[in-house]
Parts: structure tokens; C-alpha cells; sequence
């Protein structure tokens, strides 16, 4: 090998370097001003007022105070709010998976009259967003006197176009000699489903949780329609609600408040981070 | 036996979704306030009071100004942090999570900490300014500022989305194509120009697609941050269509509204599905 380098080629050598040099510069930047709010937040939530009040950019409290924290549980039923988006997003997704899975199967598997045109309608339902439908959705769960209950921000997102979509494409994967084999053993559609499918589509059900639970849990412009009472409001509208009504008196608590908030759906994308952006980038879909 | 298993989820599709949607048309053809006992049926009455609502117009061309900025915006950022993230070695996955940790995050959540940002007495971008000696703004209170805001936190919470599907499109690119670019002479730009970037055009489609679908329908950081105002500057159909049907209870102009959107909707995924067919490798 020559060591002696040609000045050409040392000279892309160094303008390499400095390029990756300033390439990570730049990337380290993005990722801090994306990061800010975030680091802003947690840091206001452990400040004092009089440094909340401070001029200038001071991300580190020179004292660290709990009492936004004590503030915020005592003034905001925030235990509430995080029981009640358990709910609902347990809820809708346990209802979805019931009727989710099922319908996959029947398209992937089963050879029945009108299938195109039933899928299509299943394609159909994908691109009707929630806003189209808000108007006619509330009065129907108001004419039936669900409005302001759990079921009100439940049932209309229990028919999931997109499960089916992503759960049908899985079951088309699962090779035709296991559902024979199966078959031929005297296994029932129900015990199929359950005892031999459902383990195989395992990742899909994990992909499909993640996008609904998070979509569920984030949704705030629903909740603010089907529910009047405060008590009833799931995270996203609970501490919209909060800020609203503090009226920025107290950004201390506001930010505390809004840490417990975000915390829960933090932790789960921190410690299952590959998880959560294949399942809410559908990337897993593309394939 | 198959009809069984699709009847669950058809009765909550036909109820909620395809019978809500048919429902939505006689009900735009109604003059019906919620509540009222009063119900009239006007024909295209509330179609023509949409024509001439400057609300409608304003939300309308507030909504296309929005999901240009955002989308525009966040697929080029995205595209260039999917280039760096790649080359960064062993903190791919790190940067990765960094930047869609927005995409995750509770926006109404996070809205009410941009609020708290922007705020005119004692945000931190108006402290910073005044610490350098700059003029305070009011961010969100100044009708030619506060469309920009919202932009910021739009690119803010899409950019990551983009960028990780431009990561997943490059990595179906086959290095050897790069190398054999490489031994030809031909430097990063070029490689860019004549790999990467019609390589990528498919994905690039769908960050549109997608992009452009979830701007549209952006709501929560306004909802949060400015409620369409100051002056109706940051104004758009999901934010409207909100407010006149949750706040003013107007059912048959919200209605009326619903319809439209839905068009618009429809007729953007229609097209990008057209333009779909026309893009192929080269």
C-alpha cells in the first residue's frame, strides 16, 4: 500500500473530515432545538417563580423547588385525566381488536361473494377523516344519551379501517399448509383463529396497539366535543383545560402539570422506541 | 361464516362512518341550530352562505397557506436530517428517536409549552430578545406573526415523521450503485442528484401524501395557541369547523362546512393518486 497520499486526495481527506465535522454539528443543533420544548418544560416544572420571571434563556434552576409538582396535583385532578385516557384507550383498543381481527381474517382467508366490494368500502373508511363526521356522530350519541360518557369517546372509533388493512396484510402472510394442516386436524374457524393465528399475528396486534393507543390517547379535538364535564376529560383536553382556566398565573404548575401529562406515552416511546415509530410511521405497512 | 366475522366491524362502519357521511348531506341542507325546536329545510342555502362567508374563504386559504408551509418545510428538513442521520454512525437510532420524539409526544400537551414559549411577558424567546437588546413580539397576539408560530410548531412535530420515512426509502437503496458512482468520479451532489433523489421519488410521494393529509387537518397547537385568531390569521377548516358547530351549535352550516372539507379532502388524495402513477423509476 502506498502511504505517501496524493495532495488531490489528502486534500478530500481533510474536506471530508471538516464535512463530517459540520454535518454533526448541524444534526446536534436540529436535535437540541427539537428537544427544547421538552427540556423547557422539565426544567420550568422544578423553577421557583421568581426564576420563571427572570429575563434571559437559563435552562438549569440554580434551586430546585418541588412545590410546582404539589401545586399541580393539589389544583388539577391530573390522576383523573391519566385514568380516564387508560380508559378510553384501553377501551377502544380491546372493543377494535374484537372486531378488527375477525374481519381481517375473513378477507385474507375466506372466499366469499362481494369481498372486492366489501374490502373497498373497508378502503373507504380509511380516508373518511374525524373531523367529516364529527357533526352527524355527535347527535346520534347525543339522541341515544351517551354524550358525556366514556362511551361517547369510545364507539365511534371502534370500526378500524386501518387494523384491518394492516392485520389482513399478515394474515395473507401466514402460509396456506399451517391453516390445512389445522383444518385437517379438526380445528374449529373459532380455535384456528385463536389457538394457531393469533400467535402468528402477534407482531401485527403489537404494531397495530401501539399506532391506536397512542392516536387515542393524543386525541384531543373528540373529547373536547363529546364531553362536558372536566372529570370526564382524557389527558390531551384535561390539561388544555387546565391552562386555559390558569390563565398563565402560574406557568410553574401549568408546566409540572403538563409533565405528569406527556410522562406515560415518554417512558413507553423511550423504552420501546423502534416499536413506536415503525407502528405510527407505518412503516411495517409498506413492505 | 365470512359474513360473521366482517359484521362487528361493518355495524360500527356503517353507523359511524359511511351512515355519518350520508347523514352530513341532508343536514347541510338544513337551518337547524342545536337545541332550537325549530328545523328548516333551505336547500343550497347554507352552500350559498358558504360561497360568500369571508370566515370560510379566510380558513380556507389559511388551511392551504398552512399545509404548504408545513409540508414544504418538514420534507425538506426531513429529507436533509434522513441524509445526516444515516451517515452518523452508531447514533442513528438515538438521533432518530430525537427527532420523532415530537411525532409521539401529546400535542395538546406540548401546544400548552409552545404557548408558554411564545408568550409575550415572560416567554423565553421574547426574554432572549430582550437580553440581546432586540425588541419583544407578540408572537401570538400579532396577526402577521402568529401564522408563522403555528407553521414553526407544525414543522416542529412533522419534521421527524418525514424524516423517518426517508430514512426507511434509503436504506432500499443499494450501496453498490453508490461505490460504483464513487470509483466514476462523481462527488456527493452529484451522487445525489443522479441516485438518491429519483431513487427516492416514490417515498418522496408518499412523505407528500402523508404530509400533506396531516396538515390539513392540523388542529390541536391551534386550537391551543391561538384559536384561529388573532383576526381569524391562523383560522383553518378543522379549527372552524369546530367552532361553528361546537361553540356556535350552527349544526347545518357545520354540516355544510363537513361536506366541503370532505371534497377537499377527497379530491387532494384523488389527485396525488393521479400524479401517483405519472412518477416511476428512471
Amino acid at each position: 500500500m502506498n502511504r505517501t497520499a496524493h495532495p488531490a486526495r489528502r486534500w478530500r481527506t481533510v474536506s471530508a473530515v471538516a464535512g463530517a465535522g459540520a454535518l454533526h454539528l448541524c444534526i446536534l443543533v436540529m436535535a437540541a432545538l427539537t428537544l427544547f420544548p421538552f427540556l423547557w418544560m422539565a426544567a420550568t416544572s422544578i423553577k421557583p417563580p421568581e426564576e420563571i420571571f427572570r429575563p434571559g434563556l437559563h435552562l438549569v434552576p440554580s434551586t430546585v423547588t418541588w412545590a410546582n409538582y404539589v401545586t399541580a396535583v393539589q389544583k388539577v385532578p391530573l390522576s383523573r385525566f391519566l385514568l380516564n385516557g387508560v380508559i378510553v384507550a384501553g377501551g377502544v383498543l380491546v372493543l377494535q381488536l374484537l372486531t378488527v381481527i375477525p374481519a381481517a381474517f375473513a378477507f385474507a382467508r375466506l372466499e366469499f361473494r362481494g369481498r372486492g366490494l366489501l374490502f373497498g368500502l373497508v378502503l373507504a373508511a380509511l380516508v373518511v377523516p374525524g373531523y367529516v363526521t364529527s357533526v352527524p356522530n355527535f347527535l346520534l350519541l347525543s339522541d341515544l344519551r351517551l354524550t358525556n360518557t366514556y362511551w361517547a369517546l369510545i364507539l365511534p372509533f371502534v370500526g378500524s379501517a386501518f387494523g384491518i388493512f394492516l392485520m389482513r396484510q399478515f394474515f395473507r402472510q401466514i402460509p396456506g399448509e399451517i391453516l390445512d394442516a389445522a383444518l385437517i386436524d379438526g380445528c374449529g374457524t373459532g380455535r384456528l383463529l385463536w389457538h394457531v393465528l393469533l400467535p402468528l399475528v402477534r407482531p401485527a396486534i403489537a404494531a397495530f396497539s401501539v399506532f391506536s393507543v397512542v392516536t387515542h390517547w393524543n386525541d384531543f379535538f373528540w373529547p373536547l366535543i363529546a364531553i362536558q364535564s372536566a372529570h370526564l376529560y382524557t389527558p390531551p383536553a384535561g390539561i388544555a383545560y387546565f391552562a386555559d382556566a390558569d390563565g398563565g398565573a402560574n406557568w410553574g404548575a401549568v408546566m409540572a402539570a403538563t409533565v405528569i401529562i406527556v410522562s406515560p406515552l415518554l417512558v413507553m416511546f423511550i423504552m420501546a422506541r423502534r416499536q413506536f415509530i415503525e407502528s405510527l410511521a407505518h412503516i411495517s405497512v409498506k413492505g | 361464516m365470512a359474513y360473521l366475522l366482517l359484521l362487528p366491524a361493518f355495524v360500527f362502519f356503517v353507523v359511524f362512518k359511511f351512515g355519518a357521511v350520508l347523514y352530513l348531506i341532508p343536514l347541510s341542507l338544513e337551518d337547524w341550530r342545536l337545541g332550537s325546536t325549530t328545523r328548516a329545510f333551505v336547500g343550497l342555502g347554507n352552500y350559498r352562505k358558504l360561497l360568500v362567508s369571508t370566515e370560510f374563504w379566510n380558513a380556507l386559504t389559511n388551511t392551504i397557506v398552512y399545509t404548504v408551509a408545513v409540508g414544504v418545510l418538514s420534507i425538506a428538513l426531513g429529507l436533509v436530517l434522513a441524509l445526516a442521520v444515516r451517515r452518523s454512525g452508531r447514533l442513528q437510532g438515538i438521533y432518530q428517536a430525537v427527532f420523532f420524539l415530537p411525532v409521539a409526544a401529546t400535542m395538546s400537551a406540548m401546544a400548552v409549552v409552545w404557548r408558554f414559549i411564545f408568550d409575550t411577558n415572560i416567554g423565553v424567546l421574547n426574554a432572549m430578545a430582550r437580553a440581546w437588546g432586540l425588541s419583544p413580539l407578540s408572537w401570538l397576539q400579532d396577526d402577521r406573526l402568529a401564522m408563522g408560530a403555528v407553521v414553526l410548531i407544525g414543522v416542529w412535530s412533522n419534521m421527524g415523521y418525514a424524516m423517518v420515512l426517508f430514512l426507511a426509502g434509503l436504506t432500499t437503496i443499494s450501496r453498490d450503485l453508490y461505490e460504483a458512482a464513487a470509483i466514476d468520479g462523481a462527488s456527493a451532489p452529484q451522487q445525489f442528484r443522479a441516485i438518491t433523489w429519483p431513487l427516492l421519488s416514490p417515498v418522496t410521494l408518499f412523505v407528500v401524501i402523508i404530509l400533506t393529509l396531516r396538515a390539513v387537518q392540523a388542529f390541536d397547537s391551534i386550537k391551543v395557541l391561538t384559536n384561529g385568531g388573532p383576526l381569524g390569521a391562523t383560522q383553518v377548516l378543522s379549527h372552524l369547523l369546530f367552532q361553528v358547530g361546537f361553540q356556535y351549535f350552527d349544526t347545518g352550516f357545520a354540516s355544510t362546512i363537513s361536506v366541503v372539507f370532505f371534497l377537499l379532502l377527497a379530491g387532494v388524495t384523488l389527485l396525488q393518486m393521479r400524479v401517483e402513477r405519472r412518477v416511476h423509476y428512471q
